[in-house]
């Protein structure tokens, strides 16, 4: 292999989140001296997840097809839609059984200070969704951090106005948490959102 | 580079938080006796870490934090509670606030006054108040705190005291200049009634006219000290009314 080779390998390692040059270099001499075969799938897989995926039409999520499985089940409620940041929180939310509605991920929040806003978000394609005209309530569960709040607020002023019923997630103490060891954020915020009983 | 020091308990608010190397967050706090600082929080991004929730904007906490160098290294950050988190618009003008210090105050230059106005400011988000006022209110600490605050209600050239029934031409950097004797406003030298001038000067917000000639007057003077640069928050605020 000529230098320049492993230069690229190494370099082309760095565009991973949280990859320096050394963690890089050591990522591709492990790769090469110890792992060739696990080289060459991570080479196949990767080829083959750029050819194949690609946003599903529908809820934006990587597919395979045009229009996602999950989308394309007649057997989920075309009703609801829930609104998620990222595709894990997608997994998250399938994983209480508790939620037979569809879907749509932003694949982000909004992050003035970041430079991330509604354009660059594509909330354009949440909003064209959301009016299939089949939707008939959003539920919005992006974090409960203060850039998944401003997410939330922003859709929920744009859906609002098109006269969607937009609803969230709430928030509170978790289920089986005793007071004593919940963070004090969070039982101060559940306290500001208290319910009548 | 200044001597390695160790501060502790300063009541501080972060600004803006972003990933370092795998698992670290670097935060630009404001905190209230060294003014806007850099730390890195190490580990913050693990799952488990105990900052994840509290290395959040615009609530109170207090800071620890060691080094010397332009970023210095997080001990800890305590929660002070006490404020509902922002939600709405008061959100994303909350954002505009964080921008605004990021942008235009010098990191480890002390303003406990403008420490203050935003701690305050950040309140009466918190409690519901009207939006504009308290940006004004903060806009107008901002510039005197900075020291680009020029006279309200002087005018000048003549130094005489602005009189309320006068409309203006505010010339930035050197204050209001009575209307009838110079050029038609633009963009940069926007008209103001003296009565404006005198109740922002006075902290007095309640006026119509005061609210709409003051936005259009500190918009023009913050747009001057940004250099040409558009706030980020701005244009989102921008771009929503425009979806
Ligand atoms: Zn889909």
């Amino acid at each position: 292999m000529s230098p320049s080779a492993l230069d690229e390998l190494i370099d082309a390692l760095r565009c991973l989140p949280g990859v320096g040059p050394k963690s890089a270099q050591r990522m591709a001499y492990h790769l090469l001296q110890r792992d060739q075969r696990g080289a060459g799938r991570l080479a196949r897989a990767m080829g083959q997840a750029l050819e194949v995926l690609r946003h599903c039409e529908r809820c934006n999520n990587f597919a395979e097809t045009d229009v996602c499985v999950r989308c394309a089940d007649p057997q989920r409620d075309a009703t609801q839609l829930c609104v998620v940041e990222m595709p894990a929180d997608l997994a998250m939310m399938e994983q209480t059984h508790a939620y037979r509605g569809l879907y749509y991920v932003l694949m982000g929040r909004l992050s003035p200070l970041d430079g991330i806003g509604p354009r660059e978000l594509r909330l354009d394609k949440l909003i064209a969704r959301a009016g299939d005209g089949l939707v008939r309530e959003v539920i919005l569960a992006t974090n409960f951090t203060n850039e998944g709040e401003a997410t939330a607020h922003t859709i929920a002023e744009l859906l609002g106005a098109r006269g969607l019923q937009v609803s969230r997630l709430s928030r509170g103490v978790p289920v089986g948490g005793e007071l004593e060891h919940t963070d004090t954020g969070t039982i101060a915020q559940a306290l500001v959102e208290r319910r009548t009983l | 580079m200044s001597p390695k020091q160790r501060i502790e308990q300063q009541p501080s608010f972060v600004l803006h938080t972003y990933p370092w190397r795998e698992t670290s967050l670097i935060a630009e706090i404001f905190s209230r006796d060294h003014g806007r600082v850099a730390l890195v929080a190490k580990g913050a991004r693990r799952p488990q870490s105990p900052l994840r929730g509290v290395l959040m904007a615009f609530q109170p906490l207090l800071v620890d934090w060691s080094g010397g160098g332009e970023v210095k290294t997080l001990v800890r950050a305590e929660w002070q509670g006490g404020q509902p988190l922002l939600g709405g618009r008061a959100l994303l003008c909350g954002y505009y606030l964080n921008e605004l210090l990021v942008r235009l105050s010098a990191r480890e230059d002390a303003h406990p006054v403008l420490f203050a106005a935003y701690a305050d400011a950040l309140r009466e988000f918190a409690r519901g108040d009207a939006l504009a006022p308290v940006l004004r209110r903060f806009e107008l600490a901002l510039l005197n705190e900075l020291g680009y605050g020029a006279g309200l209600d002087v005018e000048a050239d003549s130094g005489e005291a602005v009189r309320p029934a006068q409309d203006y031409l505010y010339i930035i950097e050197r204050g209001p200049l009575p209307l009838a004797t110079h050029a038609a406003a633009d963009a940069e030298q926007p008209v103001i009634s003296g009565r404006s001038l005198l109740a922002m000067a006075a902290g007095d917000f309640s006026a119509a006219e005061t609210l709409a000639q003051s936005k259009t007057l500190l918009r023009a003077i913050i747009n001057h000290y940004l250099g040409g640069q558009p706030l980020q928050s701005r244009r989102v605020l921008k771009e929503l009314q425009e979806l």
